[in-house]
């Protein structure tokens, strides 16, 4: 495309809201102060990830 | 919805319910705005009208949007009521601090009431209480905080000690991580934190003048040196592990910028600076008319930022400019944030229960105590609450799906209800939110 390039797509997902709640408390990360998400990571992709990486 | 924003010299574009992000050309950019209300939603009869000015921005438009990539409708999704489950701690081990900062929200660590430690035996009761309540999660998070830790520290040995034997027990792994003002550390301390901390925190506020000025000892004496020493040495065996130096910035230092980059100098390579969260009137409060130069400066460092992280010397991270755009968060977690109230909550030296460290103290929101073990209904369905579908005004912001509507503590501090955003931190928010994306796109496209 000449006018627009994607950088990333469709990062809001809704298959993918298991909800686990495996991940870090944003509030504990760094900030103590601010409850940013958009910096935090899902364990569950990082897990599945790592393992096609393995492979 | 779709946000267009201009940053770094580039415009780009986010499409807000389904999170596609891009880089767009000036053309597309008019057409975009031409093409859409101002809250961001696609006007058909508008596109219809100007697709002769713009025809191959149309086409362009039109392929995204048959691939869901552009103004997408929101997700048909209806977040869970929490379950009870509590998976994450901040224990406040220490009601004392040997500093006395002139914007502490904790009453220099006093949280409104008496200096005092956490015991020991309390701390593992409240190690108890949290797998007790975790239900099948496995990553537990138990933050040390104050206070100031390190006066306490018998205590977080204890409860270190004691945690560890729980995850074999009961299959569970605790995260340890603790913020300290670094006044007290040494080696015994740094080797401890970097066999047991998963994270450490330590306070620096950026240049040696705006440190000294506001973080001062109980004694009125500068803390700046002492504690980048102290730092330095951390930093030096930390290795890769995670740790952050965090700072506050003031209204007397709103060129923040320099400090972000002051912390940098000193040779730490992972950074957080937050904006102070004051009561209207305090001398450090930031004002209404201070927004604009605020947002001038994230925009400052995010053109350093990414001029520095391009050469592996200098590169460091900004904890408000990373973005997870790979490993993003789900759907859930977008929606209830930090989990105050429900899966995030402090524990004081008493044993009583809040919400999380920033309601320790006030009464009205204690939620419980360890040795009840129970916690409040009524304080837990208001928590509930702390989601997105909760929040109207949030529902419309471009930014709801990277800050799930804000903090409640500030919400209520400052609107009284925890359903009304603090708007002066929703407006940095914004800012630093189209830095993170402006830096994310350029880092990941050619130039």
């Amino acid at each position: 495309m000449k006018h627009i390039e994607i950088v990333a797509e469709k990062t809001v997902e809704c298959g993918a809201g298991t909800g686990c709640g495996e991940c870090q408390a944003s509030c504990q990360s760094a900030c103590k102060t601010s409850c940013t998400v958009g910096n935090q990571s899902c364990e569950r992709k990082i897990e599945r990830i790592q393992k096609e990486d393995n492979k | 919805m779709v946000h267009t924003f201009t940053c770094l010299g580039q415009d780009f574009l986010l499409d807000v319910e389904s999170g596609t992000l891009c880089k767009i050309d000036a053309s597309m950019k008019n057409f975009i705005d031409s093409v859409s209300s101002p809250g961001g939603n696609f006007d058909a009869g508008e596109f219809s009208r100007m697709r002769k000015q713009y025809p191959e921005e149309a086409e362009e438009i039109e392929a995204l949007q048959k691939r869901g990539a552009l103004f997408s409708p929101m997700p048909n999704y209806k977040p869970p009521k929490p379950d009870g489950v509590i998976k994450s701690m901040c224990l406040n081990i220490c009601h004392n601090c040997n500093l006395a900062c002139a914007y502490c929200f904790a009453d220099e660590g006093k949280y409104s009431g008496q200096r005092e430690a956490m015991t020991a035996e309390t701390a593992c009761r409240a190690l108890d209480f949290l797998v007790k309540k975790s239900g099948n999660r496995h990553n537990l998070e138990v933050d040390f905080f104050g206070g100031e830790p390190l006066m306490n520290m018998p205590a977080v040995y204890a409860a270190v000690q004691y945690g560890r034997t729980l995850e074999k027990v009961h299959n569970k792994q605790f995260r340890f991580t603790i913020t300290t003002n670094a006044l007290n550390l040494n080696e015994e301390t740094i080797d401890f934190f970097n066999r047991e901390m998963y994270n450490v925190v330590l306070s620096i506020d950026g240049r040696k003048s705006v440190h000294n000025q506001v973080r001062k000892t109980q004694g009125g004496k500068d803390s700046f040196d002492i504690v980048l020493k102290n730092a330095l040495a951390f930093r030096s065996k930390r290795g890769d592990a995670q740790y952050y130096v965090r700072g506050t910035f003031t209204a007397r230092n709103k060129d923040f910028a320099a400090d972000a980059l002051a912390l940098v100098d000193y040779g730490f390579d992972k950074i957080s600076l937050e904006p102070v969260v004051l009561p209207d009137g305090h001398p450090l409060a930031f004002r209404a008319e201070d927004l604009p130069m605020l947002c001038e400066q994230y925009e400052v460092l995010a053109k350093e930022y990414l001029k520095r992280r391009a050469n592996p010397e200098t590169w460091f991270s900004f904890f408000h400019f990373m973005v997870d755009m790979k490993h993003s968060p789900c759907l859930s977690k977008r929606y209830f944030s930090c989990g105050a109230g429900t899966e995030y909550v402090a524990v004081a030296p008493s044993g009583d229960i809040y919400p999380c460290h920033q309601f320790v103290g006030n009464t009205a929101y204690k939620m419980g105590n360890l040795q009840e073990g129970k916690i409040d209904t009524h304080l837990y369905e208001t928590f509930c609450e702390n989601n997105l579908s909760c929040k109207p005004t949030c529902l419309d912001c471009w930014a709801k799906y990277f800050c799930s509507g804000g903090c409640a503590a500030n919400a209520i501090n400052f609107n009284g209800c925890i359903t009304s955003p603090y708007q002066t931190a929703c407006a940095l928010m914004r800012k630093r939110l189209e830095c993170a994306l402006a830096v994310y796109c350029l880092e990941n496209t050619q130039q």
